[in-house]
């Protein structure tokens, strides 16, 4: 009995202490940048596996050196990049988040890629690279969110697909009557959700007043926003202080109870029917644009993506000019859209992305014209850091404090955070 | 809180004379053997310096510095002399962590040294057998890297999966189903506290124990004779004797616990809303979690500022102590 315990306790100190190695162990590892390698930082979930071995392999052998492609996560990413640039050839090439890339640009720490300025890039990407018309990224990709659904939970509850936000409420009403299965899962804490009912209003998350930039969630735009995100939170059996990473919901939750419905990125819902069909099961997915009040206009949803950028201290500056010319040229950026079978938006004006019918891609691009950014500041990054004002916000309004006074605080917060560099 | 044996001092009992003056008798003096003492402390001192000498250098200039993401990278320096500390001191967040902290640290103090000593007492009164038992299970907790016994305490809280629910519905309790253990700052401070004093209980504990151990049962005896109830005993024999011990454990444990950061960290981040943020943890995450490098330096010397006003009475009660053993 005492040895098992033993060796419970042991293989859980094992455990705790490997995975904060995990965590660290990234940055540190590949220490690139040599004359015979380059190291490229992509995000979890960005690129497929064939792509990227396929592109490295064409790359290695027109230049005859190796490409080390170091997976980061999100969570924490800001630290690890933050670290990552301040140091000599840790890092050549990197992707970063289009809401993030205007910050990095600022401190110095990313190339300028001016060489790059002609290619025919997507107007509304290029804007979240550039700063004061330098470019310091290129666009790779860009994503929303849809809403995913299990076909045979709707059709047990009789819901229709919706194409107004009242619809969508009746179809969650008749799910929680008719089946057993949680009409939608929702986390206290996806403010980009969120974002895109303050956009359906007219609102955004701050606004520019005079020199600076205010937080601008204690208006009518912000309560309305957040008024719609409780009535669909109230539908989920979520905490209200959680995001949809903790636990990360496309293979933590979904795959895990039964879920009518989520909202989530390509890439999730990818992850879950993976997650599903590993447990023996099959996913039965579809999905559709998150509704708009009306019909005629769909919800706004957050523009999310990633940009590739160039470290200033790069070990080998030419090679990672050269990687970053290859994987967005329009041979391999068509490519790689390919590979997502269309289920990105793609960089370039000469790329087409044809999704199928049915699938996520086609939900998504449907969405995308609906899109909205948050500001593109030098200092929004400093938003988003944890403790993330607007998500602590959405817990409070979620448990039922006032919404105004909670809101000013946010925005006390956020405006200080924003207007810093 | 990471901590070692070897930082505790043994209490000494009081009557034995100090060990220079037995060498020095034994031994004779002689000129080389001088020097010997401090080659051999020179490693730790080097080490010393190398590691946290450094680092706290470093520190103190970076809290002159206007010193975020964009200094790092570009790696430039600019001087801003006290601003981060003004801006620091004028952040009322700055001083609700204080008494956040200082509040915090009481109650975890007083009820380490309470229960430490009440288990250290039952510990020196078990038998054999059953005190090898109760020395196994406070190693076994003293032992526990903090972030695993973290991790197991952040599930055992847990809001929908979590033992501490379970339990509460089957005493009977009203409202445990999915209570938020975590939803506010006091509460997540309180579960902070059990697991603070429960690691930290084995240490008064044992090194009570090994100091009662020092007392002679005579000394029991005549004071039974004479009619003394465990309480006289206690306060007239025990306290005064053990008075060294308990004061340098007292102290040993306020830095630990005002230092007290991967508990508090892992299991709430602070949070919510940065309700359970004490000191180290506000330094953590202005700085390093926001690249405010310099202010999250500056709210660092002001904590070890604090904790030296705090000790300097430590100090002085020392020298205080080794005067009056000088004249008697």
């Amino acid at each position: 009995m005492k040895r098992k315990l033993v060796a419970a306790a042991g293989m859980m100190t094992l455990t705790v202490t490997l995975s904060a190695c995990g965590d660290d162990g990234s940055s540190g590892a590949g220490g690139g940048g040599s004359s015979d390698s380059i190291t490229v930082w992509l995000m979890d979930g960005s690129a497929p596996e064939a792509w990227v071995s396929e592109l490295n392999a064409a790359f290695e052998a027109e230049h005859g050196v190796t490409v080390n492609v170091e997976v980061q996560q999100w969570d924490g990413i800001q630290d690890r990049v933050t670290t990552a640039l301040s140091e000599d050839g840790t890092v050549d090439v990197l992707e970063i988040g289009n809401t993030q890339t205007v910050g990095y640009a600022n401190t110095g720490g990313l190339a300028d890629l001016g060489d790059f300025a002609d290619e025919p890039w997507n107007e509304a990407m290029l804007s979240s690279a550039r700063v004061d018309d330098t470019l310091y990224a290129v666009p790779w990709y860009g994503a929303n969110r849809v809403v995913v659904y299990d076909r045979s939970i709707w059709e047990e509850a009789g819901a229709e697909v919706p194409t107004t936000r009242d619809e969508w409420i009746e179809a969650l009403e008749a799910i929680e009557a008719n089946t057993d299965a949680e009409p939608i899962y929702l986390p206290g804490q996806s403010y980009y959700v969120l974002g895109g009912f303050i956009a359906d209003e007219g609102g955004n998350f701050a606004v520019e007043d005079g020199d600076g930039w205010a937080g601008a969630l204690d208006t009518r735009a912000g309560e309305a926003g957040m008024d719609f995100y409780a009535q669909l939170q109230s539908f989920s059996n979520s905490p209200t202080d959680n995001d949809e990473a903790s636990p990360q919901q496309s293979t933590e939750v979904v795959p895990n109870g039964e879920v009518a419905s989520w909202i989530g990125l390509g890439w999730e819902a990818a992850g879950a029917v993976a997650a599903i069909e590993e447990q023996g099961g099959e996913a039965d997915f579809g999905y559709f644009p998150i509704p708009g009040k009306t019909a005629d206009q769909l919800g706004h949803v957050f523009l999310g993506g990633s940009n590739l950028a160039v470290s200033e201290r790069a070990g080998n500056p030419e090679l990672a000019n050269e990687w970053l010319r290859m994987a967005t040229s329009q041979e391999w950026a068509q490519r790689y859209v390919d590979a997502n079978s269309g289920g990105v938006v793609p960089n370039r004006t000469d790329v087409t992305a044809e999704p199928e019918a049915g699938t996520f891609a086609e939900a998504m691009v449907r969405s995308a014209d609906v899109g909205f950014l948050p500001p593109l500041t030098t200092g929004w990054a400093n938003v988003e850091t944890e403790p993330n004002p607007i998500k602590e916000l959405m817990t409070k309004a979620l448990n039922g404090e006032d919404y105004s006074g909670a809101a000013q605080e946010a925005d006390a917060e956020i405006t200080a955070r924003i207007n810093r560099e | 809180m990471t901590v070692d044996i070897e930082q505790a001092p043994p209490a000494p009992p009081r009557g034995t004379p100090p060990g220079g003056r037995v060498g020095r008798a034994a031994g004779g003096w002689r000129p080389s053997a001088r020097w010997v003492p401090y080659l051999l402390i020179a490693p730790a001192v080097l080490a010393m310096l190398a590691v946290l000498g450094y680092a706290l250098v470093r520190n103190l200039l970076i809290s002159f510095q206007a010193f975020g993401r964009r200094q790092l990278i570009s790696r430039t320096t600019e001087w801003t002399g006290l601003d981060n500390y003004r801006a620091v001191l004028e952040n009322d967040r700055f001083w609700d962590s204080l008494v956040r902290t200082v509040l915090f640290m009481a109650a975890n103090v007083v009820l380490i040294m309470l229960i430490g000593t009440l288990v250290g007492l039952l510990l020196n009164q078990l038998g054999r057998r059953m005190r090898l038992v109760l020395s196994i299970s406070l190693v076994a907790a003293w032992a526990m890297p903090v972030i695993a016994s973290t991790t197991v305490f952040r599930w055992l809280f847990d809001t929908q999966f979590g033992v501490a629910n379970w339990a509460m519905r089957g005493l009977g309790f009203d409202g445990y189903e999915q209570h938020n253990w975590f939803g506010s700052g006091t509460s997540t401070l309180v579960i902070v506290t059990v697991l603070i004093v429960w690691a930290s209980v084995p240490f008064v504990a044992l090194n009570l124990y090994a100091g009662l151990t020092t007392i002679g049962g005579e000394i029991y005896e005549a004071a039974r004779m004479d009619g003394a109830s465990g309480w006289r005993v206690f306060w007239s024999i025990v306290a005064p004797i053990m008075r060294p011990f308990f004061l340098i454990t007292t102290f040993l444990e306020i830095i630990w616990v005002f230092k007290a950061f991967v508990q508090i960290y892992a299991l709430n981040g602070g949070g919510p809303d940065r309700e359970s943020e004490t000191l180290p943890v506000m330094a953590y995450i202005e700085g390093m979690g926001q690249n405010q490098y310099g202010t999250g330096a500056a709210i660092s010397v002001l904590t070890l500022l604090i904790l030296l006003v705090a000790m300097s009475f430590y100090f002085r009660l020392i020298l205080r102590q080794e005067r009056e053993n000088e004249t008697a």
